[in-house]
């Protein structure tokens, strides 16, 4: 292991976020003569636009134009890969939320107080909110997609017992602590610099070309870093940008956009939330002989990512086990609500939760310890190791980190506590949970996996380096500056993170699917070789040397000498040596049938495990998590400090999806819940001090990516399913006879008392 | 003499405002007038955190500091008062919660982190020891998506191991003391602010001004001018009225006035009710606790504001004063939905709180979220028991009606009764005629039904030593 990657380096922008001088696109000094923008949108989420009256919008103070549909140019839509995402809307309204008009002002307070005062009439219908009401009138955004296994309906049939039952998991608003914000500033020739907070920064600048009707080369998108993205701004970001740039162009002057938080919560869509159905067929031991679900998602609106995230739901239903016969139906239902979207995992949490709730079930169905039944039906080396989209597990490591768990958590002499607890006790109940994880990585859409890079040498010797990712808090500018000092053996401190830039890596993935430091890492690498073969040619026609010349320490080594890298950088400039070069990556191996769905989606796969203990009040649904205890595969670290920190921060992100953030809607579709005040993330009291991380000690990432490292982004999300078992787990110990199988998430202290009696 | 400015001094230069909105928040202030850029706004209305600065003020001849929501506290209400921001915590060298924060690795996207740091600064500069309560309480205003708590946490728990900052407090504190404490009128745009140090100046101007707002820590009505967008032209900031701000306690009653700090409540409270004190820590959160006060939780009369059942389960009474003093009882002082009986010109300057030295105090709270949420339903009962039998009682819920509502039925019916688990079962099926609670976003009315009959239970259970609640 190099020993750069062991040393304990912090986040390379830890000082400066404790100091206060991180710089947010808020934060940017503002140029001369910037206006505001604010957006006014719908009030109600179907009908038909009788009339749009902006009279007192453009005589409110400070009040410079307004904006609508006939200002734009090209295209009115930001959809990312489908068409339907409008950005303004004259004729009729599809969703709460849905903008109709922005007002440009003097200052963010005027612009937001003029947009309250248009006089909007329409004529409202009835609009579709829930999934339920979605399928029974087969309103879709995509086609259903279907994926079969084996022979279902027979195996069923033929099976020791059957389980049926429904299950719901909630949505999930992201919650980043900056809110979207674009600033756009008109440049010669019609060309516009944009500041984003935006996980995109590529397509941004395609998506406003295109809204502007103008070539991609015009627009320049420039990201330093953004106040937490979480999938909230891989796509959501653009329609922001979009309008700061109509507006600019309009007046030739620079635009800032930036939404108050509860217009963030009310225009920009959330995790999906979906409604499973499954019949389950099993022995008496439990083990699982055929599945038949159907699950439908919540998608708003439009497609979006829709489509992705419900074939990765997909894709993750099997979680860790294997299941030899299985029918799953999937249906992307279109709802007047706003456009749902990426969210951390990405449809794969949804996946998950589905299975983990189902062995649950069976074990209580049949009473037995569900440690039991989950490792009789993991994945296994050699024999039942296809998933049911026919790609070979060959890293499997569940069974190994599942033992170390419960051997290092003490998970059966705390469950025989909890028993003696249980047993004691009227009103409390305790419960307890081990659940285990297998995420795949790579983007399922195959072209995605792709990634450039830029890298500078100056003649001191310093290195300038650029790449397509986006730092959203991942630490991903501090692994890939790792991983640039360490091919160049020189010190981190001689290493220039700079802004991501269209300008100087172009064509870019979004900063997404937790592959951002597999794939731009891919990339600096090949620019450096790049760059090394340049330096090599040079010392062995300079030098006469024809040994392995190794980059060490800041030094140079070859045949028996060595010279500073600097000292040879400022050789090989004056020698007229290219000192500059991009690189380009992609992901071998994966392959899949877009019509089956089959083949080979991921080149590898993360694994963890969490056990989870809680105590619930079942006089009130009260409940508190206690101690967790994880071991969570990353490979072999590139930076464990910055790992543990994914781990520890998904597992909360993941415990907040499945207990306090519940989304309300109004029957009439109207979001309810768009502020802190209503929507309640995690706060420090939810997080139990007992939460104990380890990074799997034996991490290896079979297939070759940078320092056999692996994804850490989304999968630590999926380890708070866990909590939620947990809660089953307690409920089940309150109500024998009942089970928990009627428990939805968010197990909000009311859904808890709800599933209790 | 009244002033048209006001001084305070921001980090280490005293100032002087008189030309910006009197509606301005502080927040404001700092980034769009003095670009100071380091404190954040995450949603403007007081909940997430990222805009806390520290602010103190003389009292008992030093000067007392705190941690504040700056996006909904008044730019005007700094007068005579010392504000902190983030980026005057690095001297020398990084100040010991900013080395501490570094080294557990507290920061991720860095959004939160000014926030979080100035919270812990709070904790930091009173000396407040680390224990794993102190922590959640101190952090139950920061809102973090990225870390999960923990490093914070962590970085809390050592942050008094670095070697101290010397940071000059005499220079503060004198020039602190210099800023003379005259009333102010600010005007601007034929909107006013108005800070009385006297009760007597404040009548005055309140008679003669027909509307008006009453402002303390401005938890609530601050978010008129942030979210609804509104412009409130005559603000009375109450908060540095010395006349308003005690606690004492005489003849078995404590007598609190009304723009007391919740903070500076609960100290005298955990001494005659713990369980009121205690309810208190879950109220918002530690910058909400600095500066909401009691007055203005009854002011604003929402039937979600936790200290009403409490107050009204005690027979606590308001004092009110204006043209003429009034005493009103808390049963007769709300009419409804955010209505009193409070007349024009009139404001809360005490609440007289009696001691039931023989009584039991239950106060219970009920929401999604821990710390800094808001009850879907909450429940105060002040009851006695003699002889197993249940001598007084009063049962007082909010959440359950537009206003906080006494449980009649329920409490004529166990009142004489033996205490057993058969009355508290059939007492169960009476609250049921006592509320008609409504579905909202926190709850649904079935919920709500069904926790305040389990909270009777709950409250058999706690007098007879069964364990019942997990926090």
């Amino acid at each position: 292991m190099d020993k750069l990657f062991t040393k304990n380096i912090e986040h390379e922008s830890a000082k400066k976020h404790v100091t206060g001088k991180a710089i947010y696109t808020d934060d940017i000094p503002e140029p001369q003569n910037l206006l505001h923008a604010a957006i006014g949108y719908s009030n109600c989420s179907k009908g038909i636009i009788k009339k749009i009256d902006l009279t007192d919008v453009i005589n409110s103070e400070g009040v410079i134009d307004v904006i609508t549909e006939a200002d734009i140019k090209g295209v009115n839509d930001v959809g990312p890969i489908f068409k339907g995402d409008k950005i303004f809307t004259s004729k009729e309204i599809e969703y709460h939320g849905q903008p109709i008009f922005a007002v440009i002002a003097k200052s963010n307070i005027l612009a937001k107080k003029a947009s309250l005062k248009a006089n909007i009439i329409v004529k409202e219908l009835k609009p579709i909110i829930t999934i339920k009401d979605a399928i029974k009138k087969k309103s879709y955004v995509l086609k259903p997609r279907f994926l079969n296994r084996g022979d279902t309906k027979n195996k069923l049939k033929k099976s020791e017992n059957i389980l049926s039952g429904e299950l719901y998991s909630g949505g999930q608003d992201h919650f980043y602590l900056e809110g979207q914000i674009a600033m756009t500033i008109p440049q010669e020739d019609d060309n516009f610099l944009i500041y984003s907070s935006t996980q995109h920064p590529s397509e941004t600048q395609q998506i406003v070309a295109k809204v502007l009707n103008q070539n991609f080369n015009s627009i320049h998108v420039v990201v330093r870093r953004i106040g937490g993205g979480f999938g909230g701004k891989e796509t959501q970001s653009f329609l922001f940008a979009a309008i700061a740039a109509i507006a600019s162009k309009k007046l030739n002057k620079p635009v800032k956009l930036r939404v108050d938080r509860d217009d963030d919560m009310i225009m920009t869509g959330k995790r999906h939330d979906f409604y499973f159905k499954y019949t389950v067929g099993f022995s008496n031991k439990g083990k699982i002989n055929a599945l038949k679900v159907i699950m439908a998602s919540r998608c708003g609106i439009s497609a979006d990512l829709s489509g992705a995230i419900n074939d990765r739901a997909i894709y993750h239903i099997d979680n860790a086990y294997f299941i030899p016969n299985i029918e799953i139906e999937s249906y992307r239902c279109k709802t007047n609500t706003v456009s749902n979207t990426a969210f951390r995992g990405f449809g794969g949490p949804q996946g998950m939760f589905c299975i983990e709730n189902i062995l649950e079930n069976i074990s209580q169905k049949i009473n037995e310890d569900p440690i039991k039944v989950r490792k009789l039906n993991f994945y296994k080396k050699n024999i039942n190791n296809e998933t049911h989209y026919g790609m070979k597990i060959t890293d499997n490591v569940i069974n190994d980190i599942f033992n170390q768990l419960i051997k290092k958590s003490e998970y059966h002499k705390r469950k025989k506590e909890i028993q003696k607890f249980n047993d004691k006790q009227k009103v409390l109940k305790k419960g307890i949970s081990i659940t285990p994880i297998k995420f795949g990585i790579s983007f399922t859409t195959t072209h995605l996996n792709q990634a450039g890079a830029l890298v500078h040498i100056y003649t001191d010797g310093s290195v300038h380096l650029n790449h397509g990712g986006i730092e959203m808090g991942q630490g991903l500018m501090t692994k890939l500056a790792q991983i640039t000092s360490h091919e160049l053996g020189l010190s981190y401190e001689f290493i220039k993170i700079t802004s991501t830039d269209t300008e100087k890596v172009p064509n870019t993935s979004a900063s997404a699917a937790s592959a951002t430091t597999d794939l731009n890492g891919g990339a600096i690498i090949n620019a450096i070789y790049k760059l090394k073969s340049n330096l090599n040619n040079f010392i062995y026609d300079h030098y006469n040397v024809k040994s392995i010349i190794r980059y060490e320490n800041d030094y140079v080594h070859f045949d028996k000498r060595k010279i500073t890298f600097k000292e040879l950088i400022s050789k090989a400039y004056l020698n007229r040596v290219s000192l500059s070069s991009s690189g380009f990556f992609k992901t071998s191996k994966i392959d899949i049938n877009t019509k089956t769905l089959k083949g080979r989606p991921f080149l590898y796969f993360t694994y963890g495990a969490a056990v989870s203990e809680v105590i619930v009040d079942t006089l009130t649904g009260e409940n508190k998590l206690l101690q967790v205890d994880i071991i969570h595969d990353v490979g072999n670290s590139i930076n464990k400090r910055i790992d543990k920190g994914q781990i520890e921060g998904g597992f909360i992100q993941g415990l907040g999806w499945l207990t306090t953030e519940e989304i309300s809607w109004r029957k009439d579709g109207n979001i309810l819940t768009h502020s802190p005040s209503t929507y309640k993330i995690p706060t420090a009291g939810e997080t139990p001090f007992k939460l104990n991380v380890e990074i799997y000690k034996s991490g290896f990432n079979k297939e070759e990516v940078v320092n056999r490292s692996k994804a850490v982004g989304e999968p630590p999300f999926m380890l708070a399913i866990s909590s939620f078992t947990a809660i089953k787990d307690a409920v089940f110990n309150a109500n024998k006879k009942k089970g928990s199988a009627n428990l939805i998430a968010p197990a909000t202290p009311e859904n808890i008392l709800k599933s209790i009696y | 003499m009244t002033k048209d400015n006001i001084n305070f001094i921001l980090n280490n230069e005293l100032v002087s405002v008189q030309n910006i909105e009197t509606n301005t928040t502080v927040l404001n202030y700092l980034r769009n007038d003095k670009k100071l850029t380091g404190t954040k706004e995450g949603c403007a209305s007081g909940d997430c955190g990222a805009c806390t600065a520290v602010i103190g003020e003389i009292k008992n001849n030093k000067i007392q500091y705190k941690s504040i929501n700056t996006c909904i506290t008044f730019l005007y209400s700094l007068n005579a008062k010392h504000l902190i921001t983030v980026e005057s915590l690095e001297k020398q060298n990084l100040h010991p919660v900013q080395n501490s924060m570094i080294d557990k690795d507290g920061s991720q996207c860095g959004f939160c982190t000014p926030g979080i740091i100035m919270s812990m600064y709070g904790m930091y500069v009173n000396n407040v020891k680390p224990t794993n309560h102190n922590i959640d309480k101190f952090l139950s205003g920061n809102l973090c998506r990225c870390t999960g708590y923990l490093p914070i946490k962590k970085s809390i728990k050592d942050m008094y191991k670095y070697k101290k900052n010397i940071i000059e407090t005499k220079k503060i504190f004198n020039q602190l003391k210099k800023i003379k404490k005259n009333d102010i009128l600010i005007s601007k745009n034929k909107s006013k602010f108005f800070i009385h140090y006297k009760l007597k100046s404040l009548l005055k101007d309140l008679n003669k001004t027909s509307d008006y707002y009453l402002l303390t820590g401005g938890t609530d009505l601050s978010l008129e001018v942030t979210k609804k967008r509104k412009n409130l032209n005559n603000i009375f900031y109450l908060g540095s009225n010395e006349e308003l701000k005690y606690i004492r306690v005489k003849n078995n009653n404590i007598h609190i006035g009304a723009a007391t700090t919740i903070n500076e409540i609960i100290p005298v409270l955990e001494k005659y009710y713990p369980t009121f004190a205690k309810m208190f820590e879950r109220y918002g959160s530690e910058q909400i606790r600095n500066t909401a006060s009691l007055g203005g939780n009854i002011g604003s009369a929402s039937p979600i504001g936790d200290s009403l059942p409490v107050l009204m389960s005690l027979n606590s009474k308001i004092i009110t004063i204006g043209k003429i003093k009034k005493i009103i009882y808390f049963d007769d002082f709300f009419i409804d939905y955010r209505k009193t009986k409070l007349a024009k010109n009139e404001l809360v300057k005490e609440i007289i709180i009696p001691i039931y030295k023989k009584n039991t105090l239950k106060c219970y709270k009920i929401s999604k979220r821990i710390d800094d949420d808001i009850s879907s339903i909450f429940m105060s009962i002040n009851a006695r028991v003699e002889n197993n039998t249940i001598k007084f009682i009063k049962i007082v819920s909010g959440g359950m009606a537009s206003t906080p509502k006494i449980a009649k039925l329920t409490q004529d019916y166990l009142i004489n009764k033996e205490f057993t688990f058969d009355k508290i079962e059939k007492a169960k099926k009476i609250i049921k005629k006592d509320f008609n609670p409504l579905d909202d976003v926190r709850a649904s009315k079935e919920y709500r039904t069904k926790i305040s009959q389990n909270l009777l239970e709950r409250f058999f259970n706690e007098e007879n030593n069964i364990k019942s609640s997990v926090y």
